[in-house]
């Protein structure tokens, strides 16, 4: 009887994906029914309970194995966030271009005096402190979608949150280039490495959204189904090219959708918008990113966790609020969106890898604090941000 | 009992409601209240208020002689407006209906009134999100206003057919060069005005409905034309907003011409009869706009309404010498002969994008930098 299948059971990647969703739908209901939590703490929580830390249901390799839709979730949330990013809009209204960038600057070097005063090197620091300045694009979109946030806040939110994710990839590829030539590795990892991060994914991003424009104009302008299954197909195709040519998935996906958004023939690339058929890869997501949470990097790395979530929740709303009138909001409304800017970048974990390899003694340091990190931010920043849309009268009263 | 201000015979007013919507999709937006606080930062004078739902807003002119200074009003006010949009990244447009919208997700505006729309009508409110002109004629007294009232009735259809702008609905194409109507029907207090022959009956009519608790103000009338006595004018309700800020203003010019001749004429052939092809003839114009039909009741025959407008038009060259307004009645006789709609523009951008959201884009452009020449 040793044959029979039970004896040797063991998910298979198809199982795991359907755990991943099944639980992971009816933990965001028990969260938002029993402690009124946002749906995606509860994805999260429920990925924290079955993963490796706890549980054990999900094993790493499993975990590996469900990457396929992680990655696409992460596209998809990418893409979408892109095509937030409207040029016409920065060039007439330049002052929310300049409030991304004076906070986002303004977090990259205090969250480095931090990390640096708290013992790690100039290159982990500095790789560090770029991650910092993204916000989840992702917590962002799926926020929006579960809330029906609308307004100011959430339309400068959305644009704020693609720029900072533009912005932390290339400074983090800067600081990439900077740790390989500290730890005296050859000049092609270097320069030629980070300058193809940025400029080989940008160009890749650029190639795929003029050909999403010129397929969508050949396929004709009566077929949007087809249209919706090729644009899936580009943003697929896109997220695996880059990792096949060791390309920033992130970087590219961003340009992909800045691309369409605003080349001319582009604006009806994604309709219907994608975002409504994403939400099976964005609720694997969360539950997988819950269940590579390690809390055990708490019990040493905690107190620089929190002095480093603190600064980089404290200076956004320091900024928005200062900049707020200038911005068309009231002060309190500037505050809100600085704090609705609280979810740090699920992104950057795939960024991580990248990092522990060129950072060669300090890896260790600098993956524990940042994992830290991640388990107090993915637990968090969806109920700040909930809380700062819903004070800033973005959230629509139920009728 | 409702007192009537008089007010100086043919002077002119529009109100329009816009529509306010993302830039990203070009869906509704509950935009009104953001647009509305950084209008008012500047000091304009301008008459820009919040409408039912918050992805509306609503413009009205100051009283004008004529349709040349409505035209340079609307201009500046479009010029604020845009400016205003343009830093919160709202796209303005005109049109009776949003194509796509679903109403279901149309916030009611926090006010007292509109919040009372709301508890009596229920869904009704939310899907009066629909999007109209409405041109004040000033009259001398009531019982001008109410023969006024009376006169237009006839041409109502051809107010319907020269600002069709809603063919699509929820996401669908109606069939109807103006689909908005339809929601305005669903109100028990739509239609036209009852059949009262001066200002003393039509407040006995007033006092009566008052009495009996079904209105409150003239404001619960919902009717294609009714008197406006705080305003001393009549106000015609039953257009789409155009696409564009000219079409208002020949909209306005037309009524003007239509109003001198039935003051100047004494008109006052008042008679329930000519109401029994009214709501027929309405849905012609809603339906087929140029190319609908028209019955005329009283001599039993059938006219097209292309061909009646512009007999109709051709009929009224004395009063657009007396006022000025040639160069409108012109342009109503050149649309009118090409049976040039907007509805007809929208479904032909349809048609090449296949894409209701590029619909709304190339209306809210239109509107907003469209040339007013």
């Amino acid at each position: 009887m040793s044959h029979l299948p039970w004896h040797s059971l063991s998910l298979n990647p198809l199982a795991a994906f359907g755990i991943l969703l099944t639980l992971g739908v009816i933990g965001g209901q028990i969260a938002n029914r029993a402690g009124r939590l946002p749906a995606i703490t509860g994805y999260v929580l429920t990925g924290l309970i079955i993963g490796p830390a706890s549980l054990h249901l999900l094993n790493q390799p499993l975990l590996s194995a469900a990457d396929l839709f992680v990655n696409l979730a992460l596209g998809l949330a990418l893409f979408e966030s892109g095509r937030r990013v409207d040029l016409h809009w920065l060039r007439v209204e330049r002052t929310l271009l300049l409030t991304t960038l004076c906070y986002c600057l303004a977090v990259f070097a205090a969250l480095c005096a931090l990390l640096l005063q708290g013992g790690l090197g100039g290159q982990a620091s500095s790789m560090m402190a770029a991650l910092g300045m993204a916000t989840s694009p992702i917590v962002i979109l799926e926020m929006l979608r579960e809330t029906r946030a609308e307004g100011q806040v959430s339309e400068r939110l959305t644009t704020a949150t693609a720029l900072s994710s533009l912005l932390s990839v290339i400074v983090f590829a800067i600081a990439l280039s900077s740790a390989h030539l500290q730890n005296q590795h050859s000049t092609e990892d270097a320069i030629l490495s980070p300058a193809w991060l940025i400029l080989g994914s940008s160009l890749l991003g650029l190639l795929a959204g003029l050909l999403a424009i010129a397929l969508n104009r050949w396929l004709g302008s009566q077929q949007r189904q087809r249209q919706t299954v090729l644009l899936f197909g580009l943003i697929a195709l896109l997220v695996g090219l880059s990792v096949m040519l060791n390309a920033l998935p992130s970087l590219a996906l961003l340009v992909f959708g800045l691309a369409t958004r605003n080349l001319h023939g582009g604006h009806t690339v994604s309709e219907p918008g994608l975002l409504s058929g994403s939400h099976f890869f964005f609720v694997a997501f969360f539950v997988a990113a819950g269940a590579q949470l390690a809390p055990q990097a708490l019990a040493s790395h905690w107190p620089l966790a929190l002095a480093y979530l603190l600064l980089r929740s404290a200076i956004p709303m320091l900024c928005w609020w200062l900049l707020a009138p200038q911005n068309c909001l009231s002060r309190q409304r500037g505050l809100w969106l600085g704090l609705a800017l609280n979810p740090l970048s699920g992104g950057s974990a795939m960024l991580l890898g990248m990092s522990t390899l060129a950072l060669g003694a300090d890896a260790s340091a600098f993956s524990g604090t940042m994992m830290a990190v991640f388990v107090i931010s993915e637990l968090t920043g969806p109920l700040l941000t909930r809380l700062a849309l819903h004070r800033a009268g973005d959230i629509p009263s139920e009728d | 009992m409702l007192h009537f201000n008089n007010s100086t015979p043919l002077t002119l007013g529009v109100e329009l409601e816009l529509m306010i919507v993302n830039r990203r999709d070009y869906n509704l937006t509950r935009g009104s209240d953001d647009l509305l606080l950084l209008i008012d930062r500047q000091q304009h004078g301008y008459d820009i208020k919040p409408e039912i739902t918050q992805g509306m807003i609503e413009i009205g002119t100051a009283i004008h002689q004529g349709s040349d200074a409505m035209l340079q009003e609307l201009q500046r006010i479009r010029a604020l407006l845009v400016s205003s949009a343009q830093k919160l990244n709202l796209g303005l447009a005109g049109g009776g209906s949003h194509p796509f919208q679903h109403w279901s997700e149309q916030q009611i505006y926090p006010k007292e009134r509109y919040q009372l729309v709301s508890e009596l009508y229920g869904y009704l409110a939310k899907q009066f999100t629909v999007y109209g002109q409405h041109i004040h004629i000033g009259c001398p007294d009531g019982d001008s206003a109410i023969r006024l009232s009376h006169y237009l009735a006839r041409y109502i259809p051809h107010f319907i057919a020269l600002s069709a702008s809603s063919p699509f609905y929820q996401g669908m194409d109606t069939l109807f060069q103006t689909s908005r109507l339809t929601s305005v029907n669903a109100f028990p207090l739509s239609g036209c005005m009852p059949c009262v022959e001066n200002w003393a009956q039509f407040n006995d009519y007033f006092q009566h409905m008052a009495e009996l608790g079904i209105v409150a103000s003239m404001k619960d009338f919902y009717w294609d034309i009714r008197p406006k006595p705080e305003y001393g004018t009549v106000e015609i309700r039953i257009c789409d907003t155009p696409l564009d800020i000219v079409t208002p203003t020949l909209l306005a010019a037309y009524a003007q011409m239509l109003a001198h001749r039935c003051l100047s004429e004494e008109w006052h052939d008042i008679q329930a009869a000519h109401y029994h092809t009214y709501n027929y003839n309405r849905f012609q114009a809603c339906r087929f706009g140029f190319d609908g039909v028209l019955v005329d009741g009283a001599a039993r025959q059938q006219t097209g309404l292309q061909e009646d407008l512009l007999g109709t038009l051709n009929a009224l060259q004395p009063q657009a010498r007396a006022l000025n307004c040639e160069k409108e009645l012109s342009l109503l006789r050149e649309r009118t002969l090409k049976r040039q709609s907007d509805s007809q523009w929208l479904r032909a951008i349809h048609h090449h994008s296949g894409s209701l959201s590029e619909v709304v884009r190339r209306q809210s452009e239109h509107w907003m930098y469209g040339s007013a020449a």
